[in-house]
């Protein structure tokens, strides 16, 4: 959603507001010296604190959190400011405040001087003062006073106001951070908050009691349900932390049941209905998971808040969905979370970060939204990079025609001229042709039209593509190939004609017939001094393969002599011929130019040697002779690393006979590459976190505080359920009937407007007009409308609380039930048991 | 920990620390964090993790009205937590201290500032957020009351200095003890004149294939509201579009309502928005529609497509001219709004009592004036290689270009001749880029070698023909084996790409020069000669048998292709228009329901306005 400021800067014309903006800077010039000099002096500041008059106080304190924010010097006043805290005026006593907190840790001595004003504001007969007061307390960092903050919190907690017992559950993880050995007594008062009547102490409640202590869930057991109820009605920023609660809580409480029911005739009537939804109700059938009612109350609790006007409350619900859900839920907030693109992009982004998580976990919904992630001139690389990272992830489940004109987006931005932009496309069509193969065919043509443009960058990163595709399956390729090489002759760029010359000498064996490689190696040659690096080791490489699948050709069997004198001897056996070997090293370069000369395209070597001996041998075995001048030209060569190289290809090829070792190093078949998404290695970060975003720069457990979800508990290791039902009321239910009592008021008063509403007002007595509220109870009690019984219906055995008949009737059918659930995960784990012990007596 | 802020920053216009509020820890200083910050490149993340920050810190950043708004962390923090936080504290920002947020404005009002930032975030926990709870707990002070009298805060209606008032406080207090009814109205709203505005905002998006076929469009709404109205009232605001109401309910995609909405009301009866508004200007509802609904499991293109208005379309034909050198744009602007001749009746859109009085929609709801389409701009983004662009002939409006954002913005007059705004503009520039060499080496060294050799190579040795033809048998020969097998692969590759082609008909329709490129005739003839080379003797033969083939061709080429890409590959337009939306929606009624509301008057008729604004920023996007 837009934000207010935004939409009112569209409906007012710009120019309004550069000129406005434009006034403003002038005075800001002006005012550099202007309005220092209309601040007073600290001595006149200090006057007006010590002044009599309210209103002088007023300003002076007014003037010193001026000074505060603007970072000039406003500890000198401290005594000054400190001496009006107890004033009765509510502004001064704010402002006050403010400076309290902000400058307490440098005059520790000097506000304690102030607690015993701040603890008889306490007990103010205000709620607001009391409100400020402990938020103060808790506020001023200076560990001594711990305990007496910790008492106040308590204080606090009994409160009849709410505003105070909000401000209380914000305390406490201050009071925490002030000293950590309140603990103890934290959580017994972050107990009574949580149990809380309204939804606005228990958001904040469930904040501090992430902040403190997120692992003990036996504090949550008990008001699990009354916080799924009071979800909606919360503000967003409670809505936050209690789903993170939640979500973290269903994981380590609800263990994952399946029961293999036969739903068929169900199954039939859905066949019958719609069969494109097949897909899904398969998979239902094969294993209908068994949703504890309690995880499902939740469930149909968040999908209320998908239209949230809170973007972080959305992605709270995926994170959800995602991952406690099954897939239906998720197929459902699939469509809020794409919505989320319409935010200010700076939301964007992050939101787009969390959409290439789901959607690499359940791209089919994602489809539907393909348009929304079409690139625009003006987005900025880090927005764009994701968008291409999601098209390619929807790519296979999209139709042909999405598909062609994703393959066209693409395409259309691979000619572009950020460079990087052009990488990032043809990486894309690389990872869409890779995820249908039935495309595969268009995304190599487009790619190998590319490979002619004078973009170096385009080209290189296309050939790397194309590379990787013609690997996925080779010997449909072999045309490929052939039109590769035809672009060595104009393609200069070193990484692409690397690469070429890498595929050649892979296809070398493919297609003896039709071997293409010995006249591309012959023709490279001719260039090899002016190569770069990269290419000459390719094109050695490229040598070593064909000699050696010259080899595997002709086993040297019928012309041992021949060949063993081509090559370099195995040292050890026949040592006589290494004599030879040197001079059939030099003869066969030699002989090789002569062949060159012959054809009238050989001059540049001056070796004047001998030029017709065993020019038969020549004749017949030219690959060796090849092989025999690239050895050469690689031995002179300026870089060790290549000369290193071709010694090694050099001796492993040395014997033709044993070519085994040749063959397992050179020839080894390769794996076929896989470029993953991008994103693939943040996919099992938590949905919604800034590790999710930061990635791996955050380091290997990510950033300070993160924590991924739990695995699900082992069925028999949960919690025993029977703790979720609210058999006691808490604590603050005096303050409830008395705030009843007030709600009553104000439920008589808007008794006319619909029975929902009346119903709604029973249980959460402080929102009897929260109509988003009153929504979701009708949410939840779609199938039964009946309006007095709808609330201990819902959870289907467990009960609502709400009179004491219905209480004990629940807990009878509750405690029956769950001896029921009992006894049948006593079987379930006596099988079990059994198995393991035929296993161990298999085994 | 779902989410703590430790600190927020705010930086002024000259990017100097303007105000510092520390909630938690000790988190690195405004100071200290800003260069850190700003190291990193621009465009920057909204997210920046510093791990050199000590303590190390997560930065969420926003930008609103040249203010720079940090918010920091050093824990984890759920990202889109904190910048909605960021963006309440602009919108409550600019709710207390005044719109536009300007740093003057902010240094006034520090106090205020403080008590506001003080309030929504406790400890690192936001807490508060809802503008009317923070108008009860904070106070403006009397001049600035006056002040913001004319930009309609809400809480200025209270009189100045009310925190001695003893009436109000014993309200506030009230209130306080029980804990608000609602939470986002302030109780004991007093207005002397009650008005209601409803402003609908669409942005509009559209992408369209070179061919002008059109990918996609969509719409992005939301819907403004301004409750200035006494007691607690009950509104009743209902949307039409045409096709009638279960049509609305299928064109308004992926709502997201504020709290107020109840939601059953709508799920009932999509297009009603049955709420109890906060006291002031609010985002009540955003939506979207998709004017180009495409089901994305189509084989086929989509045979008929619903026909779709656009005030404003762009299209670019590039490497016009002798060299190449020069594109155009054209510009087609339309203002036939559709159904607009029907319903510009005065009134259609309001309802009830405000009926009488003249519409908040100024000149546009009086009828005779229509819809205005202003503020139009055409904006092509141009290659960083091009150095300048010359012979900017703009049929209507001046064309300038910025090297420094790479743009060329073309702005085109709307005046009050909306009349004669309909019909086509165009734009015709001529590129020039940098010396060819120049260029090459900003790509890779080793291509500028290629290239400059290649120029050489060409001023030497294009024009003694007779003794490439002379030397010219010889190379045939060294290509002996070549020929036969060439022309095999010509014709695969060719067979290659029809057959694939065949395979995606739309999509060889789209973009015929992909079809040709692997088309061997260009790319054959040089196959087998390696690159022409640099070494002076050697080369003193070897160019003989290149230069046939790959020098004169390839620096005719390249000089094309220079050219070529120096072309910009895609447009787009700007605009706005008042008084029309692309979806269609139109407010049917806005009523108050008497018997729900409560502290009205039964006799008080509030003024009722709306207004309608369609926007693209740079939506209109036409690639080429």
């Amino acid at each position: 959603m837009e934000t207010i400021s935004r939409i009112s800067s569209m409906l007012e014309t710009a120019r309004e507001l550069t000129l406005e903006a434009a006034q403003s800077a002038a005075i800001n010039r002006a005012s550099g010296t202007d309005y220092s000099s209309r601040t007073y002096s600290p001595a006149h500041i200090k006057k007006l604190l010590d002044s009599r008059h309210e209103r002088e106080v007023l300003d002076g304190m007014r003037r010193v959190i001026s000074l505060m924010y603007r970072s000039e010097p406003s500890l000198t006043f401290f005594s000054a400011v400190v001496k009006n805290v107890a004033s009765a005026n509510l502004e001064v006593k704010k402002l006050v405040y403010i400076y309290l907190v902000h400058h307490a840790e440098a005059e520790p001595d000097l506000a304690l001087l102030s607690i015993n004003a701040i603890q008889k504001s306490l007990t103010d007969s205000s709620p607001q003062v009391r409100t400020m007061a402990l938020r103060t307390m808790s506020g001023i960092r200076v560990p001594v006073i711990s305990q007496i903050v910790s008492l106040a919190i308590k204080r606090g907690c009994g409160d009849m106001s709410p505003h105070v017992r909000k401000a209380a559950a914000l305390a406490i993880p201050k009071c925490y951070r002030l000293d950590p050995n309140t603990l103890p007594q934290l959580m017994g008062y972050l107990e009574t908050l949580l149990g809380d009547s309204q939804y606005f102490v228990v958001g904040p409640a469930v904040a501090a009691f992430l902040d403190l202590c997120p692992d003990e869930i036996g504090l949550v057991h008990k008001h699990y349900r009354s916080l799924v109820k009071k979800l909606v009605d919360m503000d967003e920023w409670g809505q936050l932390a209690t789903l993170r609660l939640l979500t973290f809580y269903a994981r380590k409480c609800f263990p994952q049941r399946t029961q293999k029911v036969k739903r068929t005739a169900p199954e039939a009537f859905y066949d019958d209905e719609k069969q494109q939804q097949e897909a899904h109700d398969d998979a239902e059938e094969y294993e209908v998971p068994v949703m504890d009612p309690d995880l499902e109350l939740l469930l149909r609790a968040c999908k209320v808040l998908l239209q949230s006007r809170n973007s972080a409350v959305i992605v709270s619900v995926v994170r959800c969905f995602l991952y406690l859900a099954p897939s239906e839920y998720i197929a459902s907030a699939v469509g809020p979370l794409v919505a989320l693109l319409r935010t200010p992009q700076d939301m964007q982004l992050i939101a787009l970060y969390n959409i290439v998580a789901v959607a690499l976990r359940v791209p089919k919904p994602f489809a539907k939204y393909t348009a929304h992630f079409f690139v625009h001139a003006n987005d900025p690389p880090h927005i764009w990079r994701l968008k291409l990272e999601v098209l390619t992830i929807l790519f296979p489940h999209c139709g042909k025609h999405w598909k062609g004109v994703i393959i066209s987006e693409l395409e259309h931005f691979s000619k572009g001229t950020d460079p990087e932009l052009v990488r990032e496309s043809v990486r894309a069509i690389g990872r869409c042709a890779q995820g249908d193969i039935s495309t595969a065919g268009m995304c190599l043509r487009i790619l190998l039209g590319q490979i002619s443009s004078p973009d170096g960058n385009l080209v290189s990163e296309s050939l790397t593509v194309i590379r990787h595709l013609i690997q996925q399956d080779p010997s449909s390729h072999k045309k490929t190939v052939l039109q590769l090489v035809k672009h060595l002759g104009s393609t200069t760029h070193p990484d692409a004609r690397a690469t070429i010359i890498w595929l050649v000498g892979e296809f070398a064996g493919i297609d003896p017939e039709n071997n293409i490689a010995p006249d591309v190696l012959r023709i490279l040659i001719k260039g090899f001094a002016d190569e770069m690096e990269i290419v000459k080791q390719q094109i050695v490489l490229l040598g070593a393969k064909v000699y050696l699948h010259h080899l595997l050709q002709n086993p040297p069997k019928e012309q041992p002599e021949q060949l063993a004198s081509l090559s370099f001897p195995e040292a050890p056996a026949k040592p006589q011929q290494e004599f030879q070997n040197e001079w059939s090293d030099n003869g066969n370069e030699e002989s090789q130019d002569t062949k060159r000369t012959e054809e009238g395209e050989e001059s540049r070597r001056e070796n004047d040697g001998a030029e017709t001996k065993e020019t038969e041998e020549a004749t017949e075995d030219r690959i060796t002779l090849l092989w025999r001048y690239i050895l050469l030209l690689a031995r002179y060569d300026t870089s060790y690393d290549l000369r290193d190289r071709a010694r090694l290809y050099k001796s492993l090829l040395e014997t033709p006979s044993s070519t085994q070792l040749a063959n397992l190093l050179l020839l080894a078949p390769k794996p076929v590459p896989h470029a993953p998404s991008p994103s693939e290695t943040r996919k099992d970060l938590l949905i919604g976190s800034a590790t999710l975003v930061v990635g791996s720069d955050a380091g290997y457990h990510g950033l300070r505080g993160y924590t991924n979800l739990p695995d699900w508990v082992e069925l028999g290791q949960e919690p025993d359920p029977s703790l979720r039902t609210e058999d006691v009321k808490p604590d603050t239910s005096s303050h409830t009937t008395s705030m009843t009592a007030g709600d009553r008021l104000d439920k008589a008063l808007r008794e006319h407007k619909t029975t929902s509403i009346s119903s709604r007002g029973r249980n959460g007595p402080a929102m009897p007009l929260d109509p988003a509220g009153k929504k979701t109870l009708d949410q939840w009690l779609e199938e039964e409308e009946e309006g007095t019984e709808t609330e201990s219906e819902t959870g289907s055995e467990e009960e609502e609380t709400d009179s004491e008949e219905e209480e004990t009737d629940s807990e009878e059918e509750s405690g029956s039930e769950e001896e029921d659930d009992e006894s049948e995960e006593e079987t379930d784990s006596e099988t079990e048991a059994v198995h393991k012990e035929a296993q161990q007596l298999l085994g | 920990m779902s989410g703590e802020i430790d600190a927020v920053y705010i930086y002024d216009e000259q990017n100097a620390p303007l105000v510092e509020h520390v909630y938690r820890s000790r988190p690195p200083s405004a100071s200290a964090i800003l260069p850190l910050y700003l190291a990193h490149a621009e465009p920057r993340p909204s997210l920046l993790y510093i791990p050199s920050a000590s303590p190390p810190v997560t930065v969420f950043s926003t930008v609103e009205s040249n203010l720079l708004f940090l918010a920091i962390s050093e824990v984890d923090t759920e990202p889109l937590l904190a910048l909605e936080f960021l963006h309440r504290v602009i919108d409550v920002l600019e709710d207390f201290v005044g719109a536009p947020l300007l740093s003057t404005k902010v240094q006034a009002n520090y106090n205020v500032v403080a008590q506001l930032l003080n309030e929504m975030c406790d400890g690192g926990t936001v807490c508060n957020t809802e503008p009317n709870a923070l108008q009860e707990v904070v106070e403006v002070p009397g001049w600035m009351g006056k002040l913001l009298g004319g930009i309609g805060v809400p809480g200025t209606s209270t009189p100045a200095l009310g925190s001695t008032n003893p009436l109000k406080q014993s309200l506030a207090a009230a209130s306080v003890s029980q804990g608000p009814a609602i939470p986002w109205r302030r109780p004991g709203v007093r207005h002397t004149s009650n008005e209601l505005y409803v402003d609908i905002i669409e942005s509009l998006s559209v992408t369209m294939a070179p061919s002008g076929r059109l990918l996609s469009a969509l719409v992005s709404g939301t819907i403004a509201f301004t409750a200035k109205i006494s007691g607690v009232p009950d509104l009743l605001l209902s949307l039409s579009a045409p096709g009638g109401q279960h049509v609305l309910g299928r064109k308004i995609e992926l709502p997201v309502f504020h709290p107020c909405v109840r939601l059953a009301r709508w799920k009932e009866r999509p297009g009603e928005l049955s709420f109890i508004p906060p006291d002031g200007r609010f985002i009540l509802a955003g939506y979207e529609v998709d004017l180009l609904p495409i089901d994305p499991d189509l084989d086929e293109p989509p045979s008929h497509m619903e026909k779709l208005f656009l005030p404003a379309i762009v299209d670019i034909r590039k490497s016009l001219g002798p060299s190449r050198s020069e594109f155009e744009v054209r510009l087609t602007l339309n203002t036939n709004f559709p159904g607009q001749n029907s319903s510009s009746r005065p009134g259609a859109t309001r309802s009830g009592s405000g009926a009488s009085t003249p519409s908040f929609l100024g000149g546009g709801g009086s009828g005779n004036s229509g819809p205005a389409l202003e503020e139009v701009v055409v904006s092509v983004p141009i290659s960083k290689s091009v150095r300048h662009i010359t012979d900017m002939q703009a049929s209507r409006g001046d064309a300038q270009f910025l090297p420094a954002t790479g743009i060329l913005e073309w702005r085109v007059p709307t005046g009050k001749d909306a009349g004669t705004l309909t019909g086509t503009a165009t734009l015709r520039c001529s590129v020039s880029g940098y010396p060819s060499a120049d260029d090459e080496v900003e790509d890779s060294v080793g291509d500028a070698d290629e290239d400059a050799n290649a120029n050489l190579l060409q001023g030497y040795y294009e024009a003694p023909t007779s003794y490439n033809d002379a030397t010219g048998s010889t190379s045939k020969k060294t290509r002996s084996s070549d020929p036969s097998k060439r022309k095999k692969k010509k014709k695969k590759s060719t067979k290659k790409t029809s057959r694939s082609a065949a395979l995606q008909p739309e999509d060889a329709e789209e973009d015929p020069i992909a079809a040709t490129t692997p088309s061997p005739n260009r790319s054959i003839p040089q196959t087998p000669t390696p690159p022409p080379q640099s070494q002076s003797q050697y080369n003193a033969h070897l160019p003989a048998f290149f230069a046939p083939s790959s020098t004169s061709r390839p620096t005719r080429r390249t000089k094309a292709q220079v050219n070529a890409s120096l072309m910009p590959n895609s447009a787009s337009v700007s605009f706005s228009v008042r008084g029309w939306l692309p979806s269609g929606i139109k407010v049917d009624s806005l009523n108050i329901d008497q018997r729900r509301s409560r502290g009205l008057g039964e006799s008080v008729k509030p003024y009722k306005g709306v207004k309608y604004l369609c926007v693209s920023n740079r939506g209109v996007e036409r690639r080429c």
